[in-house]
């Protein structure tokens, strides 16, 4: 088990905060306080929203449907689209075809196209790990790490359009106004630490992606789970800082008078638990205020675990803090975590469409070394094993060039390659194909739903059962039909 | 032998013949196990994915029918589906691997589901007559039988004429009282006896307006002792202005009101706000409702010279908008769904959006139902095509006074509806959904649950604009008839004035929502909005000046032990404010809201942390002068990927589809930006600054008009004096200047439970 972070924090007004409910509750004619008992253990929340919609809190642990092997996620974000054939899914049949028009089926941003010019991989590709799986030379680090992969290579998607393709990556449906995956798992499970957000985003410094916010969005869910975003550097959360000029004092002070007003009002109006809860947010406030920070701090990491994830390495830094950061909110009992490589626009990110070479020799140089030291050092602290990482884009790349000039590949839906590690996932396995060419799956296909299926499966949620009421239906993560997890790359005491 | 199947039998459709002796080997009668295979494998394969197209005699696809062996064996257009001689290079097999055809045009079967057609096909095609329609029939049942059930569903009968029950109480002030106090009375509880001046004058200011009483306001009232006193101030604030825009923002929250298309661009839609204004414009003149449904689904229609009617249609523009759609025709059925489940929902408290793709699970409403009711919107043009220009030649006309006037300004432009022209395109049933599916066509007409009549189409002339057909349907909802337009609409009132409707699911009045708490009470509402010529005032009137309305909303131990979530309306629901109201109470408090109405939409500093989350920061947000930067929270531009974070984190309305009630979250993320965003912290500033401008120095005077203003009543000593305490432990113990001493009392003023709550 991982070693868990739960120190206590300053206390509120020198109190603890049981003590404080208690005494809140006395304060409120000994009524329960449910909602916020539910946090301590003392009572069950329920899963249904419309229990008591207007009490309960929506962040309280709830237990799974069955036992889970993952507790917590973390999706790494190869935003637009990194290129199966570039990466991961080695295609020797296109040795020597470069240049060539083949006729194959293809559709991205330039529309539909019945023939192409191959761009054959400018990469080596060799096996690695006990397991022999193939690793373009773009991720010498992660090729170390393949014996904790599975890698699934017959991914698809709805759309070879970042909007849409981002937004059913995120939230399981080509239209807006879904939530997203995060939101989904903190509904399911609810946030171990209070004190900290259960969904939080990091994004590029260089932007964020295409349609922004909606990428993290609690969409038709209560805005209790849209993800926080954490920066890695500064402020890490929006309004986290007290004001300029005000003192941790005079902001005990300020919380204190003002809990003296709120208890007064709360008094006069005996029983009412929203009061009561909203008394203690402030109280929760000033824990996270106290508790990011904290996590936030990697001053606290050894020499070796910033060596490790190259924090000094200009080529990777931004990543690596990043990557730290994930293992640090997790190990602190933060749900889910997204990190976004690549930001803004074209060659901002994953978008190769117009040099291949360029394109991912940065991107991947960016990520290999913090994303290999992120699989190792949760390892080596006992935490891969519950946690599941999520390695991926909203769709690969067409084996033909776009232009009529250069290595540049347009997107491709009909195939890609996505990898998960830890969290009940088998290693060392490759599961389904693409053809030959790469331009579509063929073998064993996968939708993005079963990838989110397989997500919510290991962490104890079914995803044919986890649903949330709106407009009339039980809408699910995974859609109106049923949808099978992918058993082969799970464990098989879980599968 | 043959077994003729009577769906199909007599007609002869190919000229390709079935050999005989293929025929006659039909595996399924020698193996036991190989009609199994059919009946428990295959058959709900094909009724699940095949029958739809290929099951029906009059709508066959392809002419390919796969109701019997025989049929099969036949094939249709393209030859027999099924060769026994060369099973593996059967058509059927090619289709459903995608090969030549493919089958079934919306997603390829899964590798298992293939396997079984192989498996099928190889074993010499085995059958067992009937076993293919069987279950069909069954569901067909189901819907028939809960169709059945439904009628007599309380929300598909007429409007009861319901007469107020007679009850001995002294609490009668309006017919609504005699409806509660019955009920009440009957669990032998009685209403909470009447709240106090100060907290009625809040709860009616909030309640009609979504801004807080001022003091002065608050002193006028409690010095008011004229038994009209109440009477006069509901008179008042419901012909303010601030009453549409309050009332405004409900409505815009069911229709999804945005002014951008969200996806990659989330490009703003040009003149939205006209939309706005219109709303506010009708809440204030209390426009009859009948009229403001026919204006926004058919003003176009019904009044072409009207700048309001035109303007109404740009409901039909205002929801999300994919401009780069993996596939253009599923697209423009995902807009017109947009518009089908929006307007169910909205107007009549159903959820027809669910029978899109297949029967409704819940609900008696049949597939063919939803596109019967989608072909009412089916000669509207797409919203536009990729870019701004085809937004501007779809979706943007000139205002018709503009047009008479001769002006060309581009200023006098509006976001509104356009057709196709006088012929709609033609309408089927898309299985599955899926535009590219087409089965039987059909031709508008209403809901089976609410008569299922046809509408009656008169075409529209050569040349006309519109088909005219969207005019039908808004009579149909707009009609005294249709048992749900009204009592839809006066349910969403007292939701508003409550916190909770009579019934519990505002825009879902469906056979599995919770049933009405008080039936006769809704009627009487919804009969008294018709006789009163739809006029909402009157309902809001007879609400406002109820006694239920003006009861306390303290907890009673003996109400709370029979009625523990106040179903009976015996006390005022306790609610906190919604995000808008907060925000403009705020810079009510501080002293600087301008009540400037209407126009084009204002942007308000946005912090560059939200602004970091977009792939081009800063993209598509604007920035206003100070003095329009505090106007109220509806007039600032509704940027569907960008909320602004005070609206975001007190739960505004989510944008992308029609939000009926909005959640009520209590999060620490809230305290933190109450306490410490830019926003409040200039807040406080200029409330404190505000404050020494009105009263001087004096610092009792300061803390009692600092209270007065976020309580909106006389505050107690003992409020005063923790006031002033904490003044003076700011100055002597944190050695904090006054100025800011004041500044952060302010703060602590905002972050009051009692400013952001109406009791």
């Amino acid at each position: 088990m991982a070693r868990r972070l739960r120190k206590r924090r300053r206390e509120f007004c020198g109190r603890t905060r049981r003590a404080f409910l208690w005494e809140a509750g006395m304060g409120l004619g000994g009524v329960a306080l449910a909602s916020m008992l539910y946090r301590d253990g003392y009572a069950r929340s329920p899963r249904d929203p419309e229990a008591s919609p207007r009490t309960a809190n929506p962040l309280a642990p709830k237990p799974p449907h069955f036992a889970p092997r993952a507790r917590q996620v973390i999706f790494l974000y190869m935003y637009g689209g990194p290129s199966h054939i570039d990466t991961f899914d080695y295609k020797p049949a296109m040795k020597g075809m470069d240049g060539k028009t083949v006729r194959v089926k293809t559709f991205g941003r330039a529309g539909r196209r019945n023939q192409g010019r191959i761009v054959e991989t400018p990469f080596r590709f060799r096996r690695y790990g006990e397991s022999g799986q193939w690793v373009s030379e773009i991720f010498p680090h992660l090729a170390t790490c393949v014996d904790d992969i599975a890698f699934v290579k017959s991914m698809t998607a709805d759309s070879p359009i970042h909007g849409s393709a981002m937004l059913q990556m995120n939230s399981g449906r080509i239209l807006s106004g879904s939530p997203a995956l995060g939101s989904w798992v903190n509904y399911g499970l609810g946030s171990e630490n209070e004190n900290l957000p259960g969904f939080v985003v990091m994004l590029d410094p260089r932007g964020g992606p295409i349609s922004g916010a909606k990428n993290w969005s609690s969409g038709y869910m209560p805005a209790s789970y849209q993800a926080t975003v954490l920066r890695s550097r500064g402020e890490p959360i929006l309004n986290l800082a007290p004001p300029a000029g005000m003192t941790d004092a005079v902001q005990r002070d300020l919380l204190g008078t003002l809990r003296e007003y709120n208890e007064q009002h709360a008094r006069a109006h005996g029983g009412d638990r929203e009061l009561a809860a909203r008394i203690a947010s402030y109280e929760l406030a000033y824990q996270m205020q106290m508790s990011a920070p904290e996590a936030v701090d990697l001053s606290q990491e050894t020499a070796a675990t910033h060596k490790l994830y190259g924090t000094d390495n200009p080529r990777c830094r931004v990543f690596a803090r990043q990557c730290l950061l994930a293992r640090r909110l997790v190990e602190r009992g933060v749900r889910f975590v997204q990190l976004y490589s690549g930001g803004a626009h074209n060659d901002d990110n994953w978008d190769a469409h117009t040099d291949i070479v360029k394109n991912h020799t940065l991107h991947a140089g960016e990520t290999d070394q913090p994303i290999a030291a992120l699989l190792k050092d949760l390892k080596q602290r006992g935490m891969l094993d519950e946690t599941l990482v999520i390695w991926g884009g909203e769709f690969g790349r067409q084996p033909t060039a776009e232009y009529a000039k250069g290595t540049g590949r347009d997107h491709n839906a009909y195939g890609f390659t996505m990898w998960l590690a830890g969290g009940g996932i088998r290693g060392g396995v490759s599961y389904g194909a693409t053809d030959e060419l790469g331009s579509a799956a063929v073998e064993n296909r996968c939708h993005v739903k079963q990838i989110h299926a397989t997500i919510l499966h290991l962490l104890g949620l079914d995803p044919n059962r986890l649903s949330f009421p709106f407009q009339g239906l039980d809408q699910k993560l995974v859609g109106v039909e049923p949808v099978e997890p992918i058993r082969a790359i799970m464990h098989e005491s879980h599968a | 032998m043959l077994l003729p199947i009577a769906l199909n039998a007599q007609t002869p459709r190919a000229e390709t013949k079935a050999t005989p002796d293929a025929v006659a080997s039909n595996p399924a009668r020698e193996d036991p196990a190989l009609a199994r295979l059919f009946e428990n494998r295959v058959a709900p394969l094909l009724r699940q994915h095949c029958l739809k197209c290929h099951g029906q005699e009059e709508s066959l696809r392809g002419g390919l029918s796969l109701v019997s062996r025989e049929d099969v064996l036949r094939g249709g257009d393209s030859g027999p589906a099924v060769d026994l001689k060369t099973p593996g290079e059967s058509l059927l097999l090619e289709a459903v691997h995608y090969d030549s055809f493919e089958m079934p045009p919306d997603g390829k079967l899964k590798d298992e589901e293939i396997a079984i057609f192989e498996r099928w096909v190889r074993s010499g095609l085995p059958w067992t007559p009937g076993a293919e329609r069987s279950s069909r029939r069954a569901e067909d049942n189901g819907m028939q039988e809960r169709l059945e059930a439904a009628a007599h569903h309380w929300a598909y009968q007429p409007i009861a004429n319901s007469v107020p029950p007679f009850v001995d109480s002294d609490r009668i002030s309006t017919p609504i009282d005699a409806f509660i106090l019955r009920r009440l009375h009957d669990k032998g509880l009685s209403l909470a006896p009447e709240a106090d001046k100060a907290t009625l004058l809040r709860r009616v200011y909030y309640s009609v307006t979504g801004l807080p009483p001022s003091p002065s306001d608050v002193r006028t009232f409690l010095a008011d002792d004229a038994p009209d006193a109440w009477e006069r101030v509901v008179d008042r604030l419901l012909a303010s202005p601030q009453y549409g825009e309050h009332w405004a923002r409900h409505w815009l929250d069911l229709v999804r009101f945005a002014e951008t298309n969200s996806y990659e661009r989330d490009a703003a839609k040009p003149f939205a706000w006209r939309y706005r204004d219109y709303v506010i414009r009708s809440f204030n003149s209390d426009k009859p409702y009948d009229q403001f449904i026919r204006e926004q689904l058919a003003g176009d229609e019904i009044d072409p010279r009207s700048d309001d009617a035109l303007i109404a249609t740009g409901f039909y523009r205002l929801g999300i908008w994919d401009d780069e759609p993996v596939d253009r025709e599923q697209a423009l059925y995902d807009q017109l769904d947009d518009i089908v489940a929006t307007t169910g929902q909205v107007f009549l408290g159903i959820n027809i959006g669910c029978a899109r793709c297949h029967e409704h699970k819940i609900d008696p409403i049949p597939q063919e139902d939803y596109y019967r009711f989608l072909a009412f919107f089916n000669g509207i043009t797409p919203y536009g095509i990729r870019d701004a220009k085809s937004v501007e030649r779809f979706s943007v006309r000139p205002l018709p006074s503009a047009s008479h006037k001769g002006t060309t300004s581009k200023d006098d432009r509006v976001l509104c509806v356009t057709e196709v022209g006088s012929r709609p395109r033609p309408t089927h049933v898309l299985i599955r959904g899926s535009a590219a599916a087409r089965g039987k066509p059909v031709t508008p007409g209403f809901p089976q649950i609410l008569g299922g009549a046809d509408a009656t189409l008169t075409p529209a002339a050569e040349g006309a604009a519109s088909c005219g057909r969207r005019r039908i349907l808004a009579d149909w909802i707009a009609s005294p008839d249709n048992p749900l337009t009204a009592r839809v609409i006066v349910n969403r009132i007292w939701q508003y004035h409550f916190g909770k409707g009579l019934v519990r699911t505002p825009s879902d009045f469906g056979v599995s929502s919770p049933p009405p708490t008080h039936p006769e009470l809704l009627d009487y509402l919804a009969g008294e909005l018709i006789a009163g010529g739809w006029r909402l005032k009157r309902i809001h009137r007879m609400i406002l000046l109820s006694s239920v309305y003006r009861a306390s909303s303290s907890i009673d131990p003996k109400a709370q032990s029979i009625d523990p979530s106040n179903e009976l309306f015996g006390r005022f629901p306790s609610r906190r404010l919604e995000a808008e109201s907060i925000r403009d109470s705020i810079l009510a408090v501080r002293g600087d809201l301008n009540l400037q109405m209407g126009g084009p939409s204002v942007f308000t500093k946005m912090p560059a942390a939200v602004l970091a989350g977009q792939s081009r920061p800063g993209s598509g947000w604007g920035k206003s002068p100070v003095d329009q930067q505090v106007r109220r929270t509806i007039y600032i531009h509704v940027k569907r990927s960008l909320v602004v974070p005070i609206v975001a984190a007190f739960d505004g309305a989510d944008t992308d589809t029609s939000c009926p009630s909005r959640f009520v979250s209590t999060q620490p993320t809230q305290a933190l930006l109450m306490l410490n965003s830019d926003f409040l912290q200039e807040s406080s500033r200029r409330f404190a600054a505000d404050l020494r401008r009105c009263v001087g120095d004096n610092e009792e005077a300061l803390v009692c008009a600092g209270l007065w203003r976020v309580l909106q009543r006389p505050p107690s000593r003992k409020e005063v004096e923790r006031g002033l305490a904490f003044l003076r432990r700011m100055v002597q113990q944190h050695g904090v200047g006054e100025a800011r001493a004041l500044q952060y009392y302010c703060l602590l003023l905002l972050n009051l439970n009692e400013f952001v709550y109406i009791h």
